[in-house]
């Protein structure tokens, strides 16, 4: 695949639509165009973003059938395998039976939105259709002259250098925004909500509870009742041990004391 | 591989946003390394350094600006007149609006809540409403919005546009959704305009692919070029300056984009809100004039009676639901929206006496507005802002002098004369007369007297109700809030008594270089 | 060493007649399958070999046909479909990982250009100026499979399993595509026979040995955190969190049976080659024969360079092995602490530190300039290093501190001096011993003796 995709792109490089080209693109449009059908019409949301992930590959692969392989790969590293991936990962989270509410809170809004959108579909389609017809592509060759990764390096930084130094303020609005509206401060927490997993294991050893299972009655016991308490390493009586429907019952001293059975 | 170079910026045009910037990012670092005591002090001094630090450059840049100096940074950027004009009154409603935001007297912890993503109505939440101080990444996140604001009226391609309407935008649908009271509807407000606003940045996004289209290039100069030699295909060109036009006209809240004002308004913090009606419309008007133009200038008999028609529909639409609404709130947005619609009428005026009067127009608007929701956020009860309309009865008698401010406040929006409504309105009106859009200027003053009527109701309510149980006393302001209510009402009537300063001012800067 | 001549440039590629193409997509495909089985017994000997214990030595000899032998059983199981599965996705999970897996080796360089029946063609299925990312998109989309796999099980473990899965690759594949930018940034190329080029050598020499070239060496950092990060890519031990049998009991896989689950099975033991020969091309010289082997002229023409190639990869599969026989699972959060704190803003400083050396080789400065440069950075460093505050250290406790410091109600502790008294059964064993044990007695003389 990758190889006719190698010649096709390099066709392309050269400005004219090969036969390879064109069965990329009649292939993979119906696809690209049945994933966004797919998408809308899906219950499940998760079927609805794995179509929406297949309208992206088609895309992806459309980029790099039109000499653009470095902004088809993102596209499919970014889009399909981070972006969509983090979608699904909060679709599974949401739950697998949660489909979206049929409901209409507006009166008719699903079919106005499908007159108008395939309306404004239509419009920008067919004027566009006209539009294209007659356009002819230059400019190909010069930009990928010295390698499509090499001439967007040197777009980004030379041309639209300030453009790209402003994008990281909204990389870093977006990273401040996800902290403020996800991340509750610890300190504020009161402990209502789940422990972390270094709390939870600090707890365990605190005072007052005990880090490994109950004893079982009888351990290290003087008798095998199960009335009878384990005994804790330091030789005090294990309360914890006896099951609290048992009737207590007072030992007597002979009962308590070690009896010495093993040893000298 | 060929050698490049990185192209010449010119740091003294640039360096309003760089300030800008880089205060942001400190307040991100102090936000992450400051204990937590220290952060809003710090952070509160930071900020309005940093503002006024950029609002220095912008007056020392001002004096130096020519037409051969202005464009920098490989084309991406002109830091015109107009540009600089803008810029200089984005910082300073910033800092005004930013006053506001930092204002901690009113309610412990400030407008803001302290954590988020603590579920509302929990009692996590109704301990950290009652006990902890406000977040304080509101203030780099108002500073982003700001400095995006910057570069969004000196943008000289679309692309350079499209980053910066963004980085304006994304904080601010962040700071709406911070609210210390009504989280939920403040929640809700976030998510429909980041919603919206999405889309409407894709639509911008679609318009600047068939505009690539038309001219090959981006950036405005080749957009008029190409529209000027008439190479390229006039259908792409219609159909891009229509979705570009579809992406400012959301952010400038026109008719019919406009859906999502009302209740964004009305759910987030009323500092936040104060922002979004001060600098979000100076800067999509600015954004909305240099397209108009810079870029298009040569195809102008070919959109205006377009947007001519959106004008009279968002001064009508705006006008008359205003009459309906029962929320102080609501009934400000409705508001912003007719005025939107006279800001239009004032860019459809398409000369040098347009750009001036819109400038003219959105200074004056600015202060009022924000002056407006500073004595909002002051009428308050137990559970917060009082924003219901019949709980404003009887506050003349209770509190005269806040009542006094308010109605000189809604008096100019009105557009009486003696205030700044009435001297930025006739402004857009006379430009418009000028640009031969007389019919314009008769919508627009029948949709004026419209207005007029929820302002002057609210008024009447005010003096000449007997206050009720439920009318809310108004708080004690505290410093940060009265300097700009002082800011807000000063510039208002000095505007409208004496405009001419500010005439001149922007008569001078008016002139788009591309 | 120079570049030879028979090193393929992007140019070779892409001329190959057909039947030449079908040829290598076939030997690529029978080279991964061979591999999986190799690997399976392989590591299955290794680990046998670090437990003292002999392995599979039954099938064949030295039970290497012993995968063949499961696989096959392994294919002719019942293959159950779970009622609560989503059958569609399903069915497709394994697919998805299984054809991202094979995919991603059709740009890895095996040799040079050979004479294949008469035509040149370079030992490589393809190559395009962006290999590389091909990889990377592959190991992006092979998630799909694992999630979607453990999703569509309609079942807790493989859901959580699917989850802790993405996330755990999604963060790692971060860190491995910014250990990457490091090898792009000094071979100048994305394709992978590029990248094999680059590292052919230097035309450095310090008396009879030439500077190294290989990337390893070169850009040390970036080779460890890629290993790192293709560890967890790959999600094998210590950070086979997807499946930690103790916890989830089989991960994602868990309701996947018999061809499905072989193919999850191959899917995973490919991706494991796959990382070991992008970790062979990217940074320990491709196909080309190492140092003392190079010597000979004839080492890296002609089909030998396969023979390094392989050997290369089996070497990276015993560290596989070696870390997996060795190494405990790490606990969550530290995994994920260790990716996104550690891993990856080292990667960031190391990039940028890279491109600041790199800026300073292409400056026109003198050399006085420039050690003036690299000392200043060094006294700088320093400088952060020492007014940087230090960690006060907790105070060390005896044991008895420890004892006397522990609060009410703690856990009680035996008393120090107990005396255990023997087991009358160890006596009846040796009988000669005389002395009582004691247990944490201060003096170790005293302690027990071998039984």
């Amino acid at each position: 695949m990758t190889s006719a995709l190698h010649l096709v792109a390099a066709a392309a490089a050269a400005g004219e639509v090969t036969t390879g080209e064109k069965a990329v693109f009649f292939i993979l449009a119906p696809i690209a165009l049945i994933g966004a059908i797919g998408m809308v019409a899906a219950r499940n949301a998760v079927h609805s973003a794995l179509w929406l992930v297949l309208t992206m590959l088609s895309l992806g692969v459309f980029y790099i059938v039109q000499a653009g392989p470095f902004i088809g790969m993102v596209q499919i590293i970014v889009y399909t395998g981070a972006i969509m991936m983090l979608f699904l990962f909060v679709l599974m989270l949401v739950g697998r039976d949660a489909s979206d509410a049929v409901i209409e809170t507006l009166r008719g809004q699903q079919a106005w939105a499908i007159v108008l959108g395939v309306g404004f579909a239509g419009l920008l389609g067919t004027g566009l259709a006209r539009v294209v017809g007659s356009l002819k592509v230059v400019g190909l060759e010069q930009a990928n002259a010295d390698g499509n990764v090499q001439g967007i390096a040197a777009l980004l930084f030379t041309k639209y250098v300030w453009v790209f130094e402003i994008s990281s303020a909204l990389l870093i609005t977006a990273a401040v925004g996800a902290m403020i509206l996800a991340h509750v401060d610890r300190s504020l927490r009161d402990g209502t909500a789940v422990m972390s997993q270094p709390e939870r294991m600090r707890a365990r050893f605190e005072p007052g509870s005990y880090p490994g299972p109950k004893p079982g009655p009888g351990v290290f016991a003087t008798s095998t009742s199960i009335a009878t308490p384990a005994k804790l390493p330091d030789g005090t009586p294990a309360q914890r041990s006896i099951s609290p429907i048992l009737p207590t019952r007072e030992l007597t001293a002979a009962e308590v004391a070690n009896k010495q059975t093993e040893g000298r | 591989m060929k050698d490049i170079s990185l192209p010449h910026l010119n740091y003294a045009a640039l360096a309003p946003m760089l300030i800008l910037f880089g205060v942001a990012c400190v307040g991100v670092l102090v936000d992450a390394f400051a204990p937590r005591k220290a952060r809003y002090p710090i952070q509160l001094v930071v900020a309005l350094v940093g503002l006024i630090a950029a609002f220095v450059a912008v007056v020392l840049r001002a004096g130096k600006v020519t037409a051969e100096n202005a464009i920098t940074a490989a084309g991406a950027v002109s830091v015109d007149k107009p540009a600089l004009f803008l810029q200089g009154t984005l910082i300073v409603l910033g800092a005004v609006a930013l006053l506001l935001i930092g204002e901690r007297a009113l309610e412990r912890g400030g407008p803001f809540v302290a954590q988020a993503a603590i579920t509302v109505g929990s009692d996590a939440d109704q301990r950290q409403a009652a006990r902890e101080s406000g977040a304080t990444e509101v203030f780099p996140l108002t500073i982003f919005s700001l400095s995006g604001m910057l570069l969004f009226v000196a943008a000289n391609d679309l692309l350079t546009m499209f980053v910066a309407l963004e980085v304006f935008s994304l904080p601010l649908y962040l700071l709406c959704a911070l609210a210390r009271r009504r989280r939920l509807i403040s929640q809700e407000a976030a998510l429909k305009y980041f919603l919206l606003g999405a889309y409407a940045s894709a639509f911008f996004l679609f318009g600047l692919a068939l505009l690539y289209g038309f001219a090959g290039g981006i950036t405005f100069a080749k957009i008029n070029e190409s529209a000027q030699n008439g190479t390229g295909n006039i259908t792409l060109l219609y159909a891009g300056l229509a979705l570009v036009s579809i992406g400012l006209l959301f952010k400038a809240a026109a008719v019919p984009f406009h859906v999502w004002t009302p209740d964004v308004y009305q759910g987030a913090p009323t500092p936040v809100t104060s922002l979004m009606a001060a600098c979000t419309k100076v800067a999509a008007f600015g954004g909305l004039l240099r397209v108009l133009y810079a870029g298009f200038d040569r195809v102008h008999w070919d959109y205006s009676p377009i947007i001519a028609a959106i004008a009279v529909l968002t001064m009508l639409v705006g006008s008359i639901l205003a009459v309906t609404q029962t929320d102080i709130k609501r009934l400000l947005a409705y508001s912003s929206i007719a005025n939107a619609g006279y800001l239009l009428v004032g860019v459809l005026g398409n000369s040098a006496l347009g750009l001036s009067s819109v400038m003219f127009y959105l200074v004056a608007y600015g202060f009022t507005v924000i002056a407006a929701f500073a004595v909002i956020t002051l009428v308050r009860d137990a559970d917060g802002e009082a924003t219901h309309l019949s709980r404003w009865a009887g506050l003349g008698r209770r509190s005269p002098f806040y009542a006094t401010v308010f109605t000189v406040i809604l008096l100019s929006f009105a557009g009486i004369p003696l205030t700044s409504g009435f001297t930025s309105k006739f402004a857009v009106f006379s430009a418009a007369g000028g640009g031969d859009q007389s019919w314009l200027v008769i919508v627009g003053v029948v949709s004026s007297m419209i207005l007029a009527f929820p302002y002057l109701r609210v008024v009447v309510m005010m003096w000449l109700s007997e206050p009720g149980e439920q009318t809310p006393s108004v708080s004690l302001p505290g410093m940060l809030t009265s300097a700009a209510l002082v800011i807000g009402v000063v510039i208002t009537i000095f505007v409208g008594v004496a405009p001419q300063p500010l005439l001149h001012l922007t008569s001078e800067a008016a002139n788009f270089i591309r | 060493m120079k570049p030879l001549a028979q090193d393929p440039t992007l140019n070779d590629f892409g001329h190959d007649p057909w039947w030449i193409v079908l040829i290598k997509v076939v030997v690529v495909f029978a080279f991964l399958v061979v591999m999986t089985l190799f690997a399976i017994w392989y590591e299955r000997r290794v680990v046998a070999r670090m437990q003292v214990r002999p392995g599979p030595n039954r099938n064949g000899p030295f039970g290497l046909l012993q995968s063949l032998a499961d696989g096959l059983k392994l294919a002719f199981k019942e293959d159950i479909m779970p009622k609560l599965a989503d059958k569609a996705v399903f069915f497709i999970a394994p697919v998805i990982s299984t054809v991202c897996a094979f995919t991603a080796f059709s740009i890895m360089p095996f040799g040079p250009v050979v004479s294949l029946f008469g035509h040149k063609t370079p030992l490589q299925l393809t190559d395009i100026p962006v290999a590389v990312l091909l990889v990377l998109a592959c190991s992006g989309l092979g998630i799909y499979g694992v999630v979607l796999g453990g999703w569509a099980s309609g079942s807790t473990y493989p859901l959580l399993g699917g989850l802790r899965s993405s996330a755990q690759m999604i963060s790692y594949e971060v860190a491995m595509g910014l250990s990457i930018v490091a090898v792009f940034m000094t071979s100048g190329t994305m394709s992978t026979s590029g990248i094999v080029a680059a590292q052919a050598g230097s035309d450095t020499h310090w008396g009879p040995i030439t500077a190294p070239s290989w990337y390893a060496i070169l850009l040390l950092p970036s080779f460890v955190i890629y290993f790192v990060s293709a560890i967890g890519e790959t999600n094998r031990a210590p950070f086979d969190l997807p499946e930690a049998e103790s916890e989830l009991v089989g991960g994602f896989h868990t309701e996947y049976s018999s061809l499905k689950f072989a193919l999850f099975f191959l899917a995973e033991y490919i991706n494991m080659v796959t990382v070991s020969a992008l970790c062979t091309t990217l940074f320990l010289g491709g196909w080309r024969a190492p140092w003392p082997i190079s010597l000979w002229a004839g080492a890296n023409s002609g089909w030998w360079p396969m023979l390094w190639f392989t050997i290369k990869i089996l070497l990276l599969l015993f560290v596989f092995v070696w870390l997996r026989g060795t190494l405990p699972r790490l606990r969550y959060d530290q995994f994920m602490r260790f990716g996104w704190k550690v891993l990856i803003p080292a990667n960031l400083i190391w990039i940028v530190a890279l491109s600041g050396i790199k800026t300073l080789q292409k400056s026109d400065w003198d050399g006085t300039k420039r050690t003036m440069v690299v000392v200043g950075v060094v006294i700088l460093l320093l400088i952060v290093a020492l007014v940087w505050p230090s960690k006060k250290e907790p105070e060390k406790l005896t044991v008895a501190d420890q004892i006397a410091a522990r609060p009410d109600g703690s856990f009680p502790l035996p008393p120090l001096d107990l005396v255990v008294p023997v087991n009358p059964r160890a006596k009846r064993i040796t009988a000669s011993r005389e002395e009582p044990v004691t247990v944490g007695a201060p003096d170790d003389s005293t302690g027990p003796k071998e039984a």
